[in-house]
């Protein structure tokens, strides 16, 4: 009885689904040419803003044309074996049981980095051989990541809706759930999700869920919604909270490690306390729960999280004393996670740099890293001459004189020099 | 110029060799005479000569074939006490072969163990301490526990007296035939104060540029956290821009790799030459020293420093309302 709306009512058949009248035809007409054979792109790349149906047009399809559709998110495809192991299933059109398949690639936008940079390439080399139907969905195709897959696919650009089509569909759900609903207060809610269907239906339940009636009152303080709801009501009740207890609680809610939050908290406390007192406060409680995250390392105490849980929620709610909860500030993702995980490859690298080091030079290869190796990049692009020196003597693989160096050709330089 | 580190290269090896430290050297050179060493502890401040006081007191204990005699050991790298149980271990409890019955374990960057370690480390000192001696090397002694430091003979290194360390730099620069500019020594001394090795580094990585080397070549390489930089976050911070200020420290610290303990440095000099009231200055020393405290405990350089910045902001504000 409390399935997800979004759920309960997604469109079964293509005829259900809203807005993309055209585009969606595009894409069945490129199903219909795989009867033909495999076409000359054999994949289809789906692309478009957030909760507008990409999936869900994937999946009515395979519903009305009776097709198996096998679905992947980005975590199932991160690792080269598992997409190894797919690899198979595109191989051949028809499953087992003699149906005709699709295989689905959700979510690529979560393919991170570097990390899943080999992941880009193995889906490419499916995309090129595949024998069935391959359909891949991100927000956003022209991420560079993409450039070569792109140009194996047919891309199917995705569009907001018009307010009007989400309207009608929330019409639709609450004349389904028994529920009288004023067009006025239908429409502030299309109107706020900013064509999001997804998000439109969630406030809908909201809001709606176990009432007779929905007047325009009941949405209007309906504040601004945004997609990653969990972790802004876990900010909401840090930065706002009232009591040392609630703030502590909204841990248990966010679902995610400790650092994680403390990260997403550190991020969004200035944007949100404007008086300077409030802030210098939180930042300090802040600065004292990362003091005993540093004791945590230094003792492997663990139990010692609960004073860092302590200080990074209630210790950041106690710190609002002037600043008012005023209208809508957004919440920010973490600037240092996006930069963390872009150079984790650049910190492994840098470690082992430091390794070399360390065998020469008495110092750890953590110090190493940190405080030797700026200097040793300042030499390895100014100079290739005392850099091939100092990588014959620190016996630095090709692969760490190019990250020395900056760049291909200053290496090559360094390298010539060495033989 | 040659092309190793000349930071090893001029690293001396011997005590007599040594030029600073002075007291220092002569108490170890007594031991050297003596035959006998206790277990030490080498504190002090980063490039002052901890690590190669105890090297070179193992060459002139045991000459050239010192290595057979000597284990060195990077408890930052490996701090865990698994590494005292196991490898340490297994180290002191072997006789040592030769005219002198112990062997010498040095244990740098010591203050980075963790307490478990340290108190595994302390039974292990005690049992084995016929066959085996231990120099633990460590920037704050404070972080070694007591039964450990009561076990030591202390050393207190301190960083090099000026005149020193500029003649050690200008004796680099002509062997290596380096021009060395008096505003560029001045400016090594400034970002490195008194660190040697970081000295030695920054002097080699200038040279690597071809040019004489003068403070605008210095600031230019010290992960440019220029006296410059740190002032104009300080003013973005005072006038009241959090955001912005914090964005500043992050590009220092991520991109450009300027160590938090320079900027704190930086910010307590600047703290003074500032145009605040008087008693305002003494209170965000305070601060500062508060927030330094906690990074040397290891804490998050950006989350410490910004927790500063907003104290910045804070006093920004005040000053303002008092005008």
């Amino acid at each position: 009885m409390y399935a997800a709306w979004t759920v309960k009512h997604k469109p079964k058949s293509l005829a259900e689904v809203i807005g993309n009248k055209e585009t969606i035809q595009k894409f069945v007409d490129w199903i219909k040419s795989w009867d033909k054979g495999a076409p000359k792109k054999r994949a289809a790349f789906l692309y478009g803003p957030p909760g507008i149906g990409k999936t869900v047009t994937v999946e009515a399809l395979a519903y009305d044309f009776q097709m198996e559709l096998v679905e992947k998110n980005a975590s199932d495809y991160r690792t080269e074996d598992a997409i190894n192991r797919f690899a198979g299933l595109a191989s051949q059109y028809g499953s087992l049981f003699g149906g005709k398949r699709i295989v689905l690639l959700d979510e690529l936008d979560g393919l991170t980095g570097t990390a899943d940079k080999g992941g880009v390439k193995a889906i490419t080399d499916i995309v090129k051989t595949a024998q069935c139907p391959i359909v891949l969905i991100a927000n956003n195709a022209y991420d560079p990541r993409f450039s070569n897959l792109r140009s194996y696919c047919l891309l199917i650009e995705f569009k907001k809706p018009p307010a009007g089509e989400v309207t009608k569909h929330l019409k639709r759900i609450c004349i389904c759930e028994g529920i009288q609903a004023d067009e006025e207060a239908l429409k502030f809610i299309a109107q706020r999700s900013g064509g999001d269907v997804r998000s439109a239906v969630n406030d809908l339940q909201a809001l709606a869920q176990g009432k007779k009636k929905l007047t325009y009152e009941d949405v209007s303080w309906l504040g601004y919604r945004d997609r990653q709801d969990t972790i802004f009501n876990v900010l909401r009740m840090i930065i706002y909270g009232r009591t040392c207890l609630s703030a502590k609680q909204a841990v248990d809610m966010a679902n995610m490690d400790i650092d994680m939050l403390f990260e997403w908290i550190y991020e969004n406390v200035p944007e949100h306390l404007t008086d300077p007192h409030d802030l210098a406060r939180a930042m300090d409680a802040l600065s004292i729960a990362d003091v005993y995250r540093g004791r945590i390392r230094a003792t492997q105490d663990w139990s010692f999280t609960r004073y860092v849980i302590d200080y990074m929620t209630a210790g950041v709610a106690m710190a609002r004393q002037n600043t008012k909860a005023h209208g809508w500030i957004p919440f920010k993702f973490p600037a240092r996670i996006q930069m963390l995980s872009r150079s984790k490859a650049e910190r492994a690298m840098q470690l082992n740099i430091g390794r070399k080091i360390k065998r020469r030079c008495h110092i750890s290869a953590n110090r190493a890293s940190k405080e030797v190796l700026p200097f040793l990049k300042i030499i390895f692009k100014n100079n290739a001459d005392m850099a091939a020196g100092l990588a014959k003597w620190l016996d630095l693989d090709a692969e760490m004189v190019e990250h020395l160096a900056g760049s291909k050709e200053k290496a090559e330089n360094i390298v010539k020099l060495l033989s | 110029m040659s092309f190793e580190m000349w930071a090893e290269k001029y690293r001396p090896k011997t005590l007599d060799d040594m030029v600073n430290q002075k007291e220092i050297v002569e108490r170890l050179k007594s031991f050297v005479k003596s035959r006998n060493v206790p277990h030490c502890i080498f504190a002090g401040p980063p490039g002052t000569g901890k690590t190669t006081a105890a090297l070179c007191l193992a060459r002139d204990l045991y000459g050239d074939a010192y290595r057979e005699h000597l284990m060195e050991l990077n408890a930052s790298d490996e701090r865990g006490i698994n590494v005292v149980r196991e490898t340490v271990k297994t180290f002191a409890r072997i006789r040592s072969i030769g005219e002198i019955p112990f062997k010498i374990m040095i244990l740098d960057e010591a203050d980075n163990m963790t307490s478990d370690a340290q108190q595994a480390l302390r039974r292990t000192m005690e049992r084995y301490t016929e066959t085996c001696r231990f120099i633990m090397c460590a920037n704050y002694s404070g972080k070694i526990i007591e039964p450990i430091q009561s076990r030591c003979a202390p050393f207190r290194f301190t960083f090099l007296p000026r005149e020193e360390h500029d003649k050690y730099l200008k004796r680099i620069s002509e062997k290596e035939d380096v021009k060395l500019l008096k505003d560029g020594l001045d400016a090594i001394f400034e970002v490195c104060s008194g660190d040697l090795r970081k000295a030695i580094n920054t002097l080699q990585a200038a040279a690597s540029l071809n040019k004489p080397v003068d403070a605008k070549v210095v600031y230019s390489i010290t992960g440019r956290a220029s006296p410059a930089d740190v002032r104009k976050m300080i003013e973005t911070v005072m006038a009241g821009n959090f955001l912005e200020a914090r964005k500043q420290l992050r590009d220092m610290i991520q991109k450009y790799g300027v160590a938090g303990s320079d900027i704190i440095r930086q910010i307590h000099t600047e703290i003074f030459r500032t145009e605040i009231p008087e008693p305002w200055k003494i209170k965000l020393a305070g601060v500062v020293g508060e927030i330094d405290y906690r990074l040397v405990e290891g804490a998050d350089e950006e989350v410490q420093l910004s927790a500063l910045l907003a104290r910045l902001v804070e006093a920004g504000n005040e000053l303002r309302k008092a005008n």
